[in-house]
């Protein structure tokens, strides 16, 4: 046998090795330039409008008066009801999946999940702009207005475009997340735990209610985090269903109202904006970075004691 | 010798594979049935077909009849009334990790939602001495089912069975997993459970059939070679087939 040539080959792997170290320091450099570059580009506004600007509720450029409360309100509320929302949607889905689907009907119906989840944001705007709208305009806002539309919650004008649609849009971009990774987790239920529970006369329904939820309770709450994540970062269908309204929930309580999002004021306002207003914008940008991060590392979090201990 | 089971013309498939051929057997009431063969023999096809658990595979399918106390449990009963009536213990234990001892014990009966929390506990305690666990396990009732040893957990499992008060109770190699010490705790108890049930045994363990069975059955090939007292088949059997298992050799 011949002998390898340890040399070359020692010098390859180094090379491969720094060549890793690289690729890895970039990624963390991306994060930290990007950090900073909001951070530094903040700062006038910071200073600027100090707290107020996390308590205001006019966004005057004219005047240099910047308060970020209406489009901070607008992405928790849409974001958390639109979540909430999808949680019995996906779970209901995830159980019909694995325990009743026919076996043919699964490669089919997974595909399609995954798909929905595939699906650009712009697309979804789209749709909501041009189909849904109109139909909820007509079909859902106008007979709920002259119902009940003495409850604030649901009173007039409908315009169509609302916070009510963007959390529509955003509860079915949401469902496909949650889903897949329940999916993922009632799949694993241990084999000879579910046949321990049948074996004493359970039904399908009470196996999955004392067993296959129990299993997958701390991977869900993971994956509805995640949904949440991508919910309050979501932009481009929200910016175009949501109407733009800026002073939604503070002008009125109507779920049929246009409101905005912080995502949605940005990419509206972006373009436009100079000096103070652009400090601002980048600050708000700040906020939801580190609203975003906080679900994330909730998320991660989670995801790790679960694995740890094998069950929820 | 009362039959508590009839089985008549039993086939069970996997998809096109035959994994029972033609079994006839009636099962007596309240001794211990040891069901032996070696692997692939169709020992646990046939006890899964008397609780209705083989039809969950997918690509199962059985015909024949099961007869319990004279009634078709193929017929117009309930799977889930069957699995209740025949109760069951899996070759590795299988203790519901998310629920407590005392918990795992009336797991069975929570379901049923008839039982008040008192009764429940009485319950699972009472279980608990039926097989032997509750001394070892009475300051740990609150713990998880799975934070038990091997053998504990079999006997928990077993408890949980019983708690059900099963009219057949099928156990598939329940020792098969565990040390020489909990195995012969096991024994003991399957000798002492036929005073109140009927057990149906799967066994690899040919002595262990003789050390505590009423009846043997000895399956190959899908097919169920013989079946009579016990003591015949280990001291005269009629088949060659099952005195070269008997003998180890084969197997």
């Amino acid at each position: 046998m011949k002998a390898r040539k340890s040399h070359f080959f020692k010098l390859q792997d180094s090379l491969f090795k720094y060549f890793l170290i690289a690729c890895s320091l970039i990624v963390v450099g991306l994060f930290v330039a990007i950090f900073l570059m909001l951070f530094e580009t903040s700062l006038p506004s910071i200073y600027q409008n100090g707290w107020s600007f996390l308590t205001g509720l006019v966004w005057d450029p004219n005047n240099n008066i910047f308060g970020a409360l209406p489009a901070i309100a607008g992405t928790l509320i849409s974001a958390a009801v639109a979540t909430l929302v999808a949680i019995p949607l996906s779970i209901g889905i995830a159980i019909f999946f694995t325990e009743y689907a026919p076996a043919r009907s699964k490669l089919v119906l997974s595909l399609f999940i995954d798909l929905l989840a595939a699906i650009p944001s712009v697309i979804y705007g789209i749709w909501g702009l041009w189909i849904i709208a109109p139909l909820i305009k007509t079909n859902v806002e106008q007979p709920i207005i002259g119902a009940i539309g003495f409850i604030p919650l649901f009173s007039g004008p409908a315009y169509g475009l609302s916070i009510f649609l963007a959390i529509v849009i955003l509860t079915i971009m949401v469902i496909p997340i949650i889903t897949a990774i329940t999916i993922e987790l009632l799949s694993k239920t241990p084999v000879p735990l579910k046949e321990g529970m049948i074996s004493l006369g359970a039904t399908k329904s009470e196996t999955i209610r004392h067993l296959g939820l129990p299993f997958a309770r701390l991977g869900i709450v993971a994956a509805v985090i995640l949904g949440l994540g991508r919910a309050l970062g979501e932009t481009m269908a929200v910016t175009m269903v949501i109407g733009n309204s800026y002073y939604w929930p503070f002008s009125g309580y109507s779920i049929f109202a246009p409101a905005t999002t912080i995502t949605s004021k940005i990419a509206g306002a972006v373009g436009e904006a100079g000096g103070l207003e652009f400090s601002a914008l980048l600050e708000m940008a700040l906020i939801l970075m580190v609203i975003s991060l906080a679900v994330n590392f909730i998320s991660r979090s989670l995801i790790k004691r679960t694995s740890k201990r094998g069950f929820g | 010798m009362q039959t508590k089971l009839d089985v008549q013309d039993l086939n069970a498939w996997f998809y096109q594979k035959q994994a029972l051929k033609n079994v006839n057997v009636k099962i007596p009431e309240k001794m211990v049935t040891a069901v032996i063969g070696p692997s692939g023999c169709g020992k646990s096809t046939f006890i899964r077909c008397i609780n209705r658990m083989h039809e969950l595979v997918p690509g199962a399918k059985v015909s024949g009849k099961v007869l319990l106390d004279g009634a078709d449990i193929y017929g117009t009963m309930d799977p889930m009334d069957v699995r209740r009536k025949v109760g069951m213990v899996f070759q590795k234990p299988n203790p519901f990790p998310n629920m407590s001892v005392a918990d795992n014990v009336v797991a069975g009966l929570k379901l049923l939602g008839t039982y008040k929390k008192q009764e429940l506990s009485e319950l699972s305690d009472a279980n608990l001495k039926s097989v032997g666990l509750w001394e070892e396990v009475k300051d740990d009732l609150k713990k998880s089912g799975a934070s038990l040893s091997g053998g504990q957990q079999q006997r928990l499992c077993i408890a949980r069975a019983l708690a059900m008060n099963p009219e057949v109770i099928l156990m598939d190699e329940p020792s098969s997993a565990l040390d020489p010490a909990s195995t012969a705790k096991i024994e003991e108890l399957v000798k002492k459970l036929k005073n109140e049930t009927t057990v149906i045994i799967i066994t690899h363990n040919v002595q262990q059939a003789a050390r505590i069975s009423d009846m043997t059955a000895f399956f190959y090939l899908g097919e169920l070679i013989e079946f009579d007292q016990t003591a015949n088949i280990f001291e005269s059997p009629k088949n060659q087939l099952t005195e070269r298992y008997i003998t180890g050799r084969f197997g």
